[in-house]
């Protein structure tokens, strides 16, 4: 009995010596590159999705960096899925795509945002995307974005990938509203083989966005 | 050891006026466990799997054969991870795996009574510590960390037993259940509850 209680206690001391140096789990080492990514959504509220019939998608993406302001055209392997991918999608929602020449309804921004990363504390609903696009693209030379108040625009320190859409056929004078957004942040948003995934994922979570 | 000999001179001197007893064991005792706790309440609903990461030290002074005082302090470390759920926000939604974790590290002074004198070979007791606990919020949403860290109040009643190992031995086995309560709000957090498992061993020195 003695004995026992001895090496119970012994045993117990030696567990409590071991937590002293391996305190806690590090949530960081047990996360797959797919466990780390988020997907953000956000959508205008008083927006009729079934209202929209037609959609076109830029012919490349645009790349913004911190280095520089202006965004630059890109069309990479990783860029022709995401056109691809992300017209597979609206078409499965229901909607038809046209020529940009063609006055459609929606018109579909995609931006990757290269900006060194730096530690921040992330609160959800930070706010990234925006009119990196020139509005000029989609024939409102000269206009803007129009962004209504609950999207919180915010500049963003990774790498991270954004799709917008914006309504052509309500402009408000030569501004576009954003109708909905989608935000990809975390390790591996720029490879290839997780397009699909990351597109299914933020198009499930917004059930709303859709013809039908 | 400098520190553990201030707070021996520290208590010698806060009690040096008792009249001590006849005693079987010197009356300034260490003690370490090894913890495991459950989280209950709302802190359940935040991570609701126990806790294998934990410890608990203290330092006791008996001021007779019944009663004694102490301080302590410790650490738990709580963790879940939770497989990928879409969380509606009013800034939009959001999809992630979320690691929920809390880091509890107490400080507390305790009082304790002994319910059979210091010769019996099991010598159960109670004990309630009354102090402060570091409370570090840490929810990954992704690998994106949303933080906290605040001092709350902790009380923590506790009931155990020593088992001296042979009669008079400085030695003794210990094993306890503590239910530590904070009113501590954070986000999904509007209480802390747990219960925490504790056996280990405490000393008597000389």
């Amino acid at each position: 009995m003695k004995r026992t209680l001895f090496l119970f206690s012994a045993a117990a001391a030696v567990v409590a010596m071991v937590s002293f140096s391996s305190c806690r789990k590090d949530p960081l080492k047990d996360m797959t590159n797919e466990e780390s990514r988020i997907y953000i959504t956000n959508h205008d509220s008083t927006a009729n999705f079934t209202s929209y019939s037609t959609f076109s998608i830029v012919d490349s993406v645009a790349v913004l960096t911190l280095a520089s302001d202006s965004a630059k055209k890109a069309l990479t392997d990783y860029d022709k899925k995401l056109i691809a991918s992300v017209t597979a999608a609206m078409q499965q929602r229901g909607y038809t795509l046209v020529n940009k020449a063609a006055k459609p309804d929606l018109a579909v921004n995609l931006t990757r945002i290269d900006n060194s990363y730096t530690n921040i504390s992330w609160n959800p609903g930070w706010w990234g995307g925006g009119g990196y696009w020139d509005p000029g693209y989609w024939g409102y030379p000269g206009g803007g974005w129009y962004w209504p108040s609950y999207y919180t625009v915010y500049r963003v320190n990774e790498k991270q990938v954004a799709i917008d859409l914006f309504d052509l056929k309500n402009p408000k004078g030569d501004k576009l509203t954003a109708v909905w957004n989608a935000l990809w942040r975390g390790s591996g948003v720029w490879t290839t083989g997780n397009v699909d995934s990351m597109v299914q994922a933020s198009f499930a979570q917004s059930a709303y966005l859709s013809k039908k | 050891m400098k520190k553990i000999r201030n707070w021996i001179l520290i208590f010698a001197g806060c009690f040096a006026a008792q009249a001590v007893s006849a005693q079987v064991r010197p009356p300034l005792s260490v003690d370490i466990n090894y913890s495991i706790a459950q989280p209950l309440g709302s802190l359940k609903d935040y991570t609701d799997k126990t806790s294998f990461r934990g410890w608990s030290a203290g330092l006791q002074y008996m001021l007779n054969d019944q009663w004694s005082v102490g301080l302590r302090s410790g650490f738990q470390d709580f963790y879940q991870k939770l497989p990928r759920a879409v969380y509606p926000d009013k800034q939009g939604d959001v999809s992630a795996v979320q690691s929920r974790t809390l880091q509890v590290i107490p400080i507390q002074a305790t009082v304790s009574y002994a319910f059979t004198k210091p010769g019996s070979a099991i010598i159960p007791y109670a004990t309630v510590g009354v102090g402060t606990a570091n409370m570090n919020y840490e929810k990954y949403w992704g690998e994106f960390v949303e933080k906290n860290n605040s001092w709350q109040f902790l009380v923590s009643p506790e009931i155990g037993i020593n088992v001296p190992f042979g009669k008079a031995s400085p030695v003794m086995f210990n094993a306890n259940v503590r239910y530590n309560y904070a009113p501590y709000k954070y986000a999904d957090i509007t209480n802390f509850n747990t219960v925490q498992g504790n056996i280990g061993v405490k000393f008597h020195l000389n």
